[in-house]
């Protein structure tokens, strides 16, 4: 049963590594051609043997499916090529950025889930009632906003009108730090606004899910029993229904932190965050293979790891669950 | 118990927000503190808008954007660009035999590298011929992507003798602005593009590189204190991630801002700040496919359309009136051979029909997802309407349409790129059918058009070393060009530039180019004849 699960679990990943091949590869245009630019910006065009040369150089002029085949082996070997735009080994580029990605969405899960389901809890305690009603309504409102929207807010109101927080990075530019917890409180202060909106994004979510899950176990009898024996409010919502309305809460936990390498995009764009969503936009746009391969690699593996540790989950939570 | 856990871990939670916030606002001070320079013997810093343009040796940088601008504050070469045109640089003079093939470079001497090492003749020309085996990202010793120099010769100490195949007027200019790097770097390295290392990039340019991150998108270039040229005014350039370029610069984050148009009374006839105005050297054109759409091919069908583009329209609405309309024979308004005299065809629905001759044409306009061509395409469509020319805008990515463009698979096609205050020779690559599709944002990309004329002239300049000649003969072109109108181009735009000159107001603009804070010039002391 188990080797069948790893099995499946491989054959899934064969299935998205190919395509990460094969899609980049359909779009029309090159790594090297550029005809346009965007405003303001001058480009370097490139004439066809100076293109017929790059591709030699990079491998792009044998046939694709030796491509395809130096691609799994070098995936094998833990390479995963070298990024044509970016001039350098797509792991180092990846590796540089997936710490700011990692933690913003992992803090932001904590923040935003933690706080979205424990309103969850109390709105579906107060199922019905004037405090539910105006926290659901603000909380569908929220959980509609896009993350781009909430972060201009919090960049034009805390950061340019109050001066709380940095307008942008990850960290103050060329800082010489005097010791490592300066330098990670520095990281901290620039983090927090982007924290805060995907938090806030977060928090919508995770607060329907909870809630919903919440008023359907409410309503079974363990919970009027426990009600009837006259436990107390915390211990009825956070021992009893919590734990077994979790199932959903914990699937959207993975969900989100399954979409941490990509799902920062806006959030990125907004704070010019060093994260790797804008890297991924970066990467399809200029149509660099290496790179768009190796994004979607470590994207992959985040979802399937995610999925993997969420089968665990599920049956340690409900042991019904085979 | 469960209830009291959750409430610490929430108290927990509100904590570190608070400790966070207390943190972010002793940075803040610190920040600001550091950041002051008022005192005048502070060294002057210069912080802009930064971003990832790639590592800035002559191998690595992107090929778009600003790359190549902050590599060219390393290395130097032996021209330069200049406010009127090409100005002496690490060659103080040089010599061009008469029948064009022989180049002569006299260098300046006492030029030294960032690690000390004094600069030589041999220097000049191991670059040359390490760039024709390892091209560099921005390359300009090939044309029409053949190499044109047959070899090069140290003559002394302080010259150079650079022969070419045959005789062309863009030579100078393409052999003045390749960068001039050190062999003993450089000689046992096979694969350039991986260097990656800071001690790598010596130069001997005004700048020297002191840190860099691709992920966050800095630069800090601290002036060489050994430069043998123009004294470096600006001590050290900080290139910044900015989230919002006007709200960076109002914090004071930023020295120089690239204003737009909306906000710029902001600043204006305020003696705090001090505007630019740019060259109009980026802009819009519309291309006709008449491969692929014969009906093209009609000079009056292609007159009709550009009678029926109303250009002010496009400056006010998309361009929000910081453009200036784009002139029929190519060379734009700012460009140093701009003909004045060039056939123009104004806003005339009227004029449009009659030379359709009231026929209905249906066409498919192909745009790249940008909003300014999505807005341009769309203000297209309504007067085009109206002249009886149904289009269909058919809006992909950016690299879609390049290749479309490129395959000539469209039907008409609105591209944008900059670039347009070159030496005119990119009308040859534009117009001339007769070259390979190459070089140049402006190449060849009119499907299905040639006419022995405009080619043959474009051919002829080519190899006119005789500037004032040369020059009319541009002129002419321009002319010609304005009278078929094989693609038509919209509008070139301008960039104000903002800044405080109290802090700074070295900037200034060289003559082909559109952005102040890309050449050298604008860091360094102005020359002092």
């Amino acid at each position: 049963m188990r080797y069948q699960k790893a099995l499946k679990y491989l054959v899934t990943f064969f299935c998205i590594i190919t395509l990460n091949f094969f899609l980049p590869r359909i779009m029309p245009g090159d790594p090297f051609y550029f005809l346009s630019s965007e405003q303001g910006e001058v480009t370097v065009t490139y004439s066809q043997e100076e293109i017929d040369r790059f591709k030699a150089y990079y491998g792009l002029d044998k046939p694709v499916l030796a491509q395809y085949g130096s691609y799994l082996k070098g995936i094998i070997k833990g390479d995963l090529g070298y990024s044509i735009y970016f001039g350098s080994d797509v792991r180092t580029i990846i590796k540089n950025r997936i710490p700011w990605s990692v933690s913003l969405v992992l803090l932001s899960v904590i923040i935003g889930g933690g706080a979205g389901t424990l309103l969850g809890c109390l709105s579906a305690w107060q199922r019905g009632k004037g405090s539910d009603k105006v926290l659901y309504g603000i909380m569908v409102v929220i959980s509609e906003i896009p993350a781009f929207l909430i972060g201009i807010f919090f960049l034009f109101y805390l950061a340019a009108r109050q001066g709380i927080f940095p307008l942008s990075g990850g960290a103050k530019p060329f800082a010489d730090y005097a010791s490592w917890a300066d330098a990670v409180l520095d990281i901290v202060y620039h983090g927090f606004l982007p924290t805060l909106t995907l938090s806030a994004v977060q928090m919508g979510g995770f607060y329907l899910i909870a809630r919903n899950s919440m008023i359907t176990v409410m309503s079974k009898d363990y919970i009027i029993t426990a009600k009837a024996k006259g436990l107390s409010t915390g211990r009825i919502l956070f021992r009893h229904a919590l734990s077994n309305a979790a199932l959903p809460i914990v699937t959207q936990a993975f969900y989100s932190l399954g979409q941490a390498v990509g799902g920062t995009l806006l959030v990125e764009n907004v704070f010019k965050y060093p994260g790797l969503g804008s890297l991924m936009r970066q990467a399809v746009m200029v149509r660099d293979y290496p790179l768009i391969q190796g994004i979607f690699l470590t994207v992959t593996f985040f979802v399937v790891i995610m999925n993997a540790v969420v089968d665990i989950l599920y049956k340690k939570l409900d042991p019904r669950i085979t | 118990m469960k209830k009291s856990k959750i409430s610490k871990l929430f108290a927990a939670c509100v904590l570190t927000i608070v400790i966070f916030g207390m943190a972010g606002c002793g940075t803040k001070t610190t920040e600001k503190s550091l950041g002051g320079t008022g005192e005048q013997s502070a060294p002057l810093v210069i912080c802009l808008e930064g971003g990832d343009w790639g590592f800035p040796s002559p191998f690595a940088h992107y090929s778009r954007g600003p790359g190549a601008s902050k590599m060219r504050l390393i290395y130097d070469s032996l021209l330069e660009k200049g406010e009127e045109g090409l100005i002496p640089w690490l060659a103080r003079e040089w010599t061009i035999s008469p029948d064009g093939r022989e180049y002569t470079f006299v260098l300046n001497s006492k030029v030294k590298w960032h690690d000390g090492k004094m600069l030589t003749v041999q220097d000049v020309k191991f670059s040359f011929e390490y760039f024709m085996k390892h091209p560099p990202v921005s390359d300009s010793l090939f044309i029409d992507g053949k190499p044109f120099i047959e070899k090069i010769e140290v003559i002394d100490e302080s010259q150079v003798k650079i022969v070419v195949k045959e005789p062309n007027a863009t030579v100078l200019d393409r052999l003045g602005i390749v960068r001039i790097i050190p062999e003993h770097i450089w000689k046992d390295i096979d694969d350039p593009k991986k260097v990656m290392d800071l001690d790598k990039l010596v130069g001997c340019g005004p700048y020297i590189l002191t840190d860099y991150s691709q992920e966050q998108g800095k630069y800090r270039f601290q002036a060489f204190k050994d430069y043998w040229g123009r004294k470096p005014r600006v001590d050290v350039i900080e290139f910044i991630p900015v989230s919002d370029p006007v709200l960076a610069f109002e914090n004071g984050e930023i020295d120089l801002l690239d204003v737009p148009p909306d906000i710029i009374d902001r600043y204006e006839n305020n003696k705090e700040f001090k505007i630019l105005k740019s060259p109009a050297f980026w802009g819009y054109k519309l291309l006709f496919n008449m491969e692929k759409k014969p009906e093209l091919a009609d000079i009056n069908v292609r007159k009709a359309i550009a009678h029926a583009v109303d250009v002010d329209e496009l400056i006010e609405k998309v361009a929000r009136g910081a453009a200036v309309s784009a002139s029929s024979g190519y060379l734009p308004i700012d460009h140093i051979w701009y003909n004045p005299d060039v056939t123009r065809y104004d806003f005339d629905i009227e004029k449009a029909k009659e030379l359709l001759n009231n026929k209905l044409l249906n066409l498919v306009l192909l745009i790249s997802d940008s909003q300014q061509e999505a807005r341009i395409a769309e203000l297209l469509k309504i007067n085009f309407a109206k002249a009886g020319i149904n289009i269909d805008v058919r809006a992909v990515d950016m690299k879609t349409r390049d290749n479309c463009v490129k395959n000539c698979d469209y039907e008409l096609a609105i591209i944008g790129h900059g670039g347009w205050g070159r030496d005119a020779d990119c009308l040859r690559e534009a117009y001339a059918a007769t070259v390979a599709r190459d070089a140049g944002p402006a190449s060849n990309v009119i499907c299905g058009y040639s006419n022995p004329k405009i080619s043959q002239l474009c051919k002829k300049q080519l190899i006119e070393l005789d500037e004032q000649k040369r020059k009319s003969m541009i002129m002419e072109l321009q002319k010609l060009i304005s009278d078929e109108i094989p693609m038509l181009p919209l509008y070139n735009t301008i960039d104000y530039t903002v800044f405080k000159p109290e802090k700074y107001d070295g900037w200034v603009h060289v003559f082909d180019h559109h952005a102040v804070t890309h050449n050298k010039l604008s860091y360094l002391e102005q020359d002092k004849k």
